[in-house]
């Protein structure tokens, strides 16, 4: 028998994988506080998902599409003077919901697989879904590391990246439309909520840790895949929903980093003497 | 246009929202003011582990019950998390957020009907609100709204200037809990009869959408509501028709979250004006 | 004895335990304009935060309006810097003014007369009378600044605490803050201005504090505005210029 036939070996491949890609969007993700949006995009996706099923086209297709009209809709409606960019983030991700369960209503019997997107059904996914998620992986990775330098200073220094010529807007567009293709290859195995937490809680978890980028970036990749592995084991040992068990155990990473993060803040106040 | 309505539960569901408009025009003002549209979709989110044990421990009247405890740690958690100064405000809440719902799902997971449990708390259940559930909800509005009004002032200096109501003693701390108490409260009264999505719609968009007209806190509170209203008999009237008179099924909360992005869609454009004309 | 606005013996002040400024004396009467000069991130705010209790005190005795800092919260008026201000807040320029007589209303009282009467005072006092319904983000900086400065007035307060009022301010405004500073404080109000513009220092002060750090020299203008002491204080070269005016000149 193929390894690949075993559930549980493509369901530990596919936590390995989207650990490893959760956790490094992740690092841009708190960096740049974008855990709304993150969340305004697992749920966005959903009208798109629903909309493919229905006319029959691939379901990843549809999410990203929809995914994309909101990550360009809050770059569009942030970037206008006096319109609030987490405002307009609510206002999609709550729309993109109705619109998404208005056309389930349609549908008879789509009752279940809208609780599968919450929570996700990581013990149903197979070869494509996991060729998917490395191809996008492999993708991210690159493209993370090829446009480190014009990211980070957009993040950190926008008056500054525009003095350097950078276009502010057009590398904003970019890492939003990354996030969006992390989300959407993600929530189809694991579900919505797991989605943001997977991404959030091992960076935040991470960011306790260590300052320095490359140091916080290897340990969000390794918290993500770690609680991957924790959460499925408890999942399957315990009969609870997996992207439950998966986001519960990244929280207890986090939790777990609280007392690292205060005694760092006692060894730098004793090192330094910051003014202002 | 009123007829549909004298059927009692499509009238009861219209009073709920107007019941909920009252609250929503003002409070959507300060989550506008304080940015505070992820708050409040982590509230309509944590709010399920104690629907579920409430659900479990006493049944339907457990609900309201089991909402009001988890909306309320949530409201202390948010507060004391998002004031530290380790985690960022969204990090802090994303995180509350997806390991509250986790819990939820958790404890639903193990019962067998776990998928209807789901879908119901996500849509609510417009159509079959109880004379009971009004009142409920009416005293949680009455109770929502004289909170608010005894802090306005200092709620208001606070979103505007922190440094500076800091400076004039007020404590920022018991305000920033006593409107995410609120906020809690809000959700809370809507969430089971109007669903977690319904809910958060109503918390952001008529502040959000009434700021693209006018700079005046007070008319943004009031059109808010207006906007509410307006949406919900729209919403209600609109999947009443399409599912009497052409068999199409629609969920009513959708419809009138669907009206209310709309509507703010359609303001923009109005925003925009007025921002060149003042300049 | 006349009560002291401000009295502050070798205080040390700063966040979570670290000192950001230290070996701070202070003492301020009725009437008096106190200039705390120094380079950007010498601790000014940090200083003028600690005289409402909103920074740790590490050492030494502070009192404020003869109380605890903390206690002189809403006594003291305060002018935080406008760039802190979301100018996209739907507020008009009365209702920012109005806050000013919380203190006085509380959370509930409407608004009286003689309230009312206080914001169009002190409206009319930093000449932005006709202003009084524009949205606030939509006035330039130095007509926020002036905003906010009639804000403090109009809580009446006997101490006014102002944090860089003058950064990104038109000459216009910058001449009417000055105009009402001389007033308010001719009318018997204490001032502590905080500013790292040494012109304005010598024009405005009648005491000045040197910091950076710490205290570097604290007294009246003539003796501590000094080519040695703006040396140490700014860690660089400061010449005098002919008109006994000076400029310092980063290392």
């Amino acid at each position: 028998m193929n390894w690949w036939d075993d559930v549980l070996h493509r369901a530990v491949t596919e936590v390995v994988l989207v650990g490893v890609l959760a956790g490094l969007i992740g690092v841009r993700v708190v960096q740049r506080r974008l855990s709304f949006l993150t969340m305004a995009l697992t749920h966005a996706t959903f009208p798109g998902v629903v909309a493919a099923s229905i006319i029959g086209v691939n379901i990843l297709v549809g999410g990203a599409a929809a995914g994309a009209v909101v990550a360009l809709g809050v770059a569009a409606l942030s970037r206008r003077p006096g319109q609030d960019a987490a405002a307009a983030t609510g206002v999609l991700l709550s729309g993109g919901f109705a619109l998404g369960s208005a056309l389930v209503a349609t549908q008879s019997g789509f009752s279940r697989d809208l609780s599968s997107l919450l929570v996700g059904s990581i013990l149903t996914v197979d070869a494509t879904d996991l060729i998917v998620t490395a191809v996008v992986l492999a993708a991210v990775t690159l493209l993370l590391t090829l446009c480190a330098r014009p990211l980070l200073l957009t993040g950190f220094d926008r008056a500054g990246a525009r003095a350097a010529g950078l276009s502010t807007g057009l590398w904003d567009v970019v890492l939003l439309l990354t996030v969006e293709v992390v989300v959407v290859t993600v929530v189809p195995a694991v579900g919505t909520i797991l989605a943001l937490s997977l991404i959030v809680a091992p960076a935040a978890a991470a960011r306790l840790w260590s300052d320095r980028q490359p140091v916080v970036t290897g340990l969000a990749v390794l918290f993500a895949v770690a609680s991957g592995l924790i959460g499925l084991s408890v999942s399957t040992r315990w009969n609870v929903a997996a992207g439950a068990g998966v986001s519960l155990a990244a929280t207890g990473v986090l939790l777990a980093s609280w007392p690292i993060a205060r005694a760092r803040v006692r060894g730098d106040a004793a090192r330094s003497h910051p003014i202002g | 246009m009123i007829e549909p309505f004298t059927v009692p539960f499509l009238g009861r569901a219209l009073a709920e929202l107007v019941l909920l408009a009252v609250i929503c025009g003002p409070i959507s003002v300060f989550v506008l003011a304080r940015g505070l549209s992820f708050v409040a979709d982590a509230l309509t989110h944590t709010v399920f582990p104690g629907v579920v044990l409430g659900v479990v421990a006493g049944g339907l009247d457990g609900l309201f019950a089991g909402a009001l405890v988890a909306g309320l740690v949530t409201a202390v958690l948010l507060t004391v998390l998002t004031r530290g100064a380790r985690l960022s405000d969204d990090a802090a809440t994303a995180v509350v957020l997806t390991a509250m719902f986790s819990i939820g799902v958790v404890l639903v997971s193990r019962r067998s009907s776990y998928t209807a449990d789901l879908t119901s708390f996500l849509f609510g259940r417009l159509l079959t609100v109880t004379p009971r559930h009004l009142a409920e909800t009416a005293v949680l509005v009455v109770v929502i709204l004289v909170g608010l009004l005894v802090a306005v002032r200092a709620l208001l200096f606070r979103s505007f200037d922190p440094a500076g109501a800091a400076a004039a003693g007020l404590r920022i701390g018991r305000l920033d809990l006593w409107l995410n108490v609120l906020l809690a409260l809000v959700v809370v009264a809507a969430v089971r009869a109007v669903g977690t999505i319904l809910v958060l719609a109503l918390l952001i968009i008529p502040a959000a959408a009434a700021r693209m007209v006018t700079d005046r806190l007070v008319v943004m509170a009031l059109l808010g509501t207006v906007l509410v209203v307006v949406a919900g008999y729209a919403g209600l009237l609109l999947s009443w028709t399409a599912s009497v008179r052409y068999g199409l099924a629609s969920t009513s909360g959708s419809s009138v979250v669907l009206l209310l992005v709309l509507s703010y869609l359609i303001l923009i454009p109005v925003r925009l004006w007025r921002g060149r004309t003042r300049r | 004895m006349a009560s002291a606005a401000l009295r502050y013996t070798g205080v040390s002040v700063g966040y979570q335990g670290v000192p950001v400024l230290t070996g701070v004396d202070l003492d301020l009467r009725a009437g008096q304009r106190l200039v705390l000069a120094g380079p950007n991130g010498a601790g000014k705010s940090t200083l003028i935060k600690s005289m409402l209790g909103l920074t740790q005190l590490l050492g030494g005795t502070a009192t404020v309006l003869d109380r605890p800092p903390a206690r002189a919260r809403g006594l003291a008026g305060y002018v935080p810097q406008t760039g802190t201000l979301d100018a996209d807040f739907p507020v008009s320029v009365r209702q920012v003014v109005m806050m000013g007589r919380y203190r006085e209303l509380g959370w509930w009282r409407p608004a009286r007369a003689a309230d009312r009467d206080a914001v169009d005072r002190a409206l009319d006092r930093v000449g932005l009378a006709d202003r009084a319904r524009h949205r606030f983000g939509a006035l330039s900086g130095g007509q926020r600044q002036r905003v906010l400065l009639a804000r403090a007035l109009a809580g009446e307060p006997r101490l006014l605490l102002l944090d860089e009022p003058f950064n990104g301010v038109d000459a216009v405004s910058q001449e009417a803050i000055v105009r009402v500073l001389r007033e308010v404080s001719a009318a018997g109000t204490a001032l502590v201005i905080s500013t790292h513009d040494l012109a304005v220092a010598r024009e405005l002060a009648d005491l000045i504090c040197l910091i950076n750090g710490r205290q570097w020299a604290a007294g009246p203008v003539g003796e501590t505005l000094t080519a040695e002491t703006l040396r140490r204080a700014y860690g660089g070269a400061a010449i005098e210029v002919a008109d006994g005016r000076l400029v310092v000149v980063e290392p």
